[in-house]
Order: structure tokens, then C-alpha cells, then sequence
């Protein structure tokens, strides 16, 4: 599951020239230190819904890549 | 006096306004830039002196708009002398303006179209009085949009301080909203909702707007946590017709003095040509304009209604409205693709992003990365699908009865 968000968000920052990040750590924050603007936040709930079933941002919003886990594990 | 403007750590004082348009006597018609001083000193240069203006906005790729000479951007234009003695000449100069200002709608075939507004349609929302003589706003929208349009002049016109939070971080908005004591938001859902989930309630401010798009129960409750002294209200406004009204909870109300000036038909709201902007693009019929809005009444003796969902097809991307054959046109002009089709999902963040679905031509290997990268240089970031799946053939027909979805 870990190594299917990374490639989902590196995917992401490969249409903005962001370089790959080679892991995640549970406290990325996904805007300040991935740098995701709403917009990709909004393309990252539907490409993790594609692949979990599940909405992220369902009931609020995740600022932290733990907080994804966290409701992919439930 | 209060101070004009904070963006990032710049500060901007009104005097510094009066001072650069006093000395400066040139403006550039046509302007393009990212830095918001600068758009506005623009802006407020050739309202007062009566100037015609085209806002564009920064990100725009000008192959977007039809008929847009590019050699015309940011190419300066001698102003007559002027001398104002203090920013209230300036306001003064601006309320009796004769400007007119071209913004562009999305449109609802094609390429954005040019509205054209007076300074009376832009400013007709404006609350002058003593009671907002210390308001200090948060700028949170596209300043070449209608709405951004609408909380400059309020704030302008009033002497009032705008801090620039568009396009902010969360954390970024929470610790302006403290630093500066914001008193007044006006923003789409989608902002709010990127200030989730809540952490600390922020006291200083009093009044909340939401506009743009629709927002749920949900949201509201959630702002409420946010801003625990604030009123929260909506407001309708368009870049045909600018605002219109504004109502408390999820309804609106048609104010008693316009109530003549709509209608509805089929649950379509129509608005009366006399509140529009001027544009060739415009289809009345008869004298009024097909909002393409429609609407449920919740007291149809009141005026008071809310909005169900739109007629056309146009995509509520967080208050941006994309308009999908725009951006098809964009994906079929590619090398490898052989047709696509645009349409908006559902979105929790966004409330709806835009998905392309893509046919290549034979022997293609374009890839998703590939379509957007390209698709960069000719369409605004919120045009650009967010999803795009290839497909060998379409199963959704774009003219048919088949819904979006």
C-alpha cells in the first residue's frame, strides 16, 4: 500500500517537474513539504480512490501522509 | 491611515498608491503580471482616469482567448497629467468612472468570451460606510475574476486593508488570519475546506462569505468551528451579470427592488438584460439572459430560492468554472490523439475535477504525463484534466442523454 502512494504521488509530481521523492515518512506534510496544491490534492483522492475504494478527504481534509494510512488501514 | 495592501512581506500603503499614479502616467491596457501591487495600481490608474482595461490573468496562455493581439500585452499607454491630492480623490475618480473593463467568461461553447463591464456593475455589491471603516480582508481570489473584482472595490472604496491569501498554504492562511487580525473572508468552498480539518478557532473575524459554488451542511458547520465569531454568508455573483445577492445559511433572495429583473423558467434562473455586462456572446431571449442556473424555490412569495445544479455543461472545478469543449479542442489538437472527451467527476477536495478521456491514433505511445505537459502551454492550470484514462472507444456520447459522470 506504502509503495502504491508513493508511485500515485510521485506520478503527481512528475507533471509538475517535481523530482521523485524516494520514500514517504508519516509526518509529510502533502502541501508544504511535497509541495501538492489543492488541485493535485484533488487528483490524489481520486487516483487512491481508484486504487483503495476509498475517499481520503471524505470527512475532512489529511495534511500528513500518516493521516492517508491511517484511513486506508481502516 | 490604513494600510493598502500586504502581500507576502510586502507592505503597501495607500499614500504609496496615490503617490505611484500620480507620478507614473502611463498604464498598460492590456496587462499580464504576478505581482498584485502592481495589477492593482493598474487597475485603479485607468478607472480614474477613465481608461478602457483588459484583465488577464497571469497564467493565461493568450492562445486561449480569440482575437487577443499579443504584441498588446504589457505595452504602456501615456496618461494625461493628473494630481490627486489624497486616495479619497482617487475613490472619488473611481466611483465616477466611465472605464470599461473586459473580463472573460468560460463560455459555454469554445473559447472564454469577453464581458465587458461598467464600473457601476462592478461596484453594485459595494457597502460604503462607517460601520466598514476598519475592515481587514483576506484576498483569497483570482484578482482578474469577478469575485476577486467584487472584494477589491469593497475593501478599496472603504479604505480597508487587503492581505493576499490566494493561492496560500493552510498553515500560511491561519497564521495571516492572526497576524493581521482578519476581520472579513470571502472565498469559494474549496478554500474553507482546504482550512479543514479544524485546529484553532480564529476570533478576529466577523464575517464569511462563500461563493462560486455549491457547499453543503457539512461545510458550514465545519466554518462555524473555524470562526466561531463570524457571520457567514453567500453570495451569488457571475462575470455576466457580477452580484446579484447574498443570503444567510443556503438560500438566496431575490432583493425586493430587482425582484422584476428575473425570472424563472423551466427552474432556469433568467436575469434581466439591464443587470448584465455587454457581450457579443451574450444569447437573450427577449430581454433576458438564460443564467443557465437552476433553481428550487423555498418561498417563491419572499423571492427566496436555492440553487439545485447547472443546465449547462460548464464543470465547477473549486469556483472555476471549465468549460470541457475548450479543452477538448485542446487534447484533439495534439499530435497521437484522435478524439477525446471532457467531463467533470465528483470530487471531495475540489467538488468536481475535470477527467479526459482519451482515443490515441494508431501507434501512439502518448501518455497521460505527456497530454498534461503539453496541455501547460495552452490552458490555465484548473483547464487541465487531472485525470485522463485512454479508452479504444467512447462510451459516453457528448451530445446524447448519457450524463456526465
Amino acid at each position: 500500500m506504502e509503495q502504491k502512494v508513493l508511485e500515485i504521488i510521485n506520478n503527481i509530481r512528475a507533471t509538475k517537474d517535481l523530482a521523485p521523492v524516494a520514500s514517504l515518512g508519516n509526518e509529510d506534510r502533502l502541501r508544504d513539504d511535497l509541495g501538492l496544491t489543492s488541485f493535485d490534492l484533488a487528483e490524489l483522492t481520486v487516483n487512491i480512490e481508484a486504487e483503495f475504494d476509498i475517499d481520503i478527504f471524505e470527512d475532512g481534509l489529511v495534511n500528513t501522509v500518516g493521516e492517508i494510512y491511517e484511513k486506508l488501514q481502516k | 491611515m490604513a494600510v493598502f495592501l500586504y502581500n507576502g512581506n510586502r507592505e503597501y500603503s495607500y499614500e504609496m498608491l496615490v503617490d505611484n499614479i500620480n507620478l507614473h502616467r502611463e498604464y498598460y491596457p492590456l496587462y499580464k503580471t504576478d505581482d498584485l501591487f502592481a495589477y492593482f495600481e493598474n487597475l485603479v490608474k485607468a478607472i480614474a482616469a477613465n481608461r478602457p482595461l483588459t484583465l488577464l490573468d497571469s497564467d493565461l496562455s493568450l492562445s486561449e482567448i480569440e482575437g487577443l493581439d499579443d504584441g498588446a500585452v504589457n505595452i504602456p499607454e501615456q496618461l494625461p497629467d493628473a494630481a490627486f491630492a489624497d486616495i479619497d480623490a482617487v475613490i472619488e475618480a473611481v466611483k465616477n468612472s466611465s472605464s470599461e473593463i473586459t473580463i472573460f467568461t468560460s463560455g459555454t461553447t469554445g473559447q472564454p468570451k469577453k464581458v465587458i463591464h461598467s464600473i457601476s456593475t462592478l461596484t453594485r455589491a459595494v457597502r460604503i460606510s462607517e460601520k466598514h471603516n476598519s475592515d481587514i480582508w483576506a484576498y483569497a481570489y483570482n484578482p482578474t475574476h469577478m469575485a476577486g473584482l467584487q472584494v477589491f472595490f469593497q475593501a478599496f472604496e472603504n479604505k480597508n486593508t487587503l492581505v493576499n491569501v490566494f493561492n496560500m498554504q493552510r498553515n500560511d492562511v491561519y497564521k495571516a488570519v492572526a497576524a493581521y487580525d482578519i476581520t472579513h473572508i470571502s472565498a469559494t468552498p474549496t478554500f474553507y475546506r482546504l482550512l479543514l480539518p479544524f485546529e484553532q478557532p480564529c476570533p478576529t473575524v466577523k464575517r464569511v462569505t462563500l461563493g462560486g459554488e455549491k457547499s453543503g451542511s457539512q461545510l458550514y458547520d465545519s466554518i462555524r468551528l473555524i470562526f466561531p465569531n463570524a457571520k457567514i454568508n453567500n453570495v451569488y455573483a457571475s462575470t455576466e451579470a457580477g452580484s446579484l445577492f447574498a443570503a444567510k445559511g443556503d438560500c438566496f433572495q431575490l432583493p425586493a427592488a430587482l425582484r422584476d429583473k428575473f425570472r424563472v423558467v423551466d427552474e432556469e434562473l433568467l436575469i434581466h438584460c439591464s443587470l448584465l455586462g455587454r457581450s457579443e456572446s451574450f444569447k437573450l431571449d427577449g430581454e433576458y439572459y438564460h443564467s443557465g442556473d437552476l433553481i428550487e424555490w423555498v418561498d417563491e412569495a419572499e423571492g427566496c430560492f436555492r440553487f439545485k445544479s447547472r443546465k449547462n455543461e460548464l464543470i465547477n472545478v473549486g469556483g472555476y468554472k471549465v468549460n470541457p469543449s475548450e479543452v477538448e479542442e485542446a487534447i484533439d489538437a495534439l499530435e497521437g490523439v484522435r478524439q477525446s472527451l471532457v467531463y467533470g467527476k465528483p470530487n471531495s477536495v475540489l467538488g468536481n475535477i475535470v477527467v479526459a478521456e482519451v482515443l490515441r491514433e494508431e501507434g501512439s505511445e502518448l501518455t497521460d504525463v505527456d497530454i498534461r505537459k503539453s496541455l501547460r502551454d495552452k490552458l490555465q492550470d484548473f483547464k487541465i484534466p487531472r485525470k485522463i484514462k485512454f479508452v479504444e472507444e467512447f462510451t459516453l456520447t457528448r451530445t446524447g442523454k448519457i450524463k456526465r459522470l
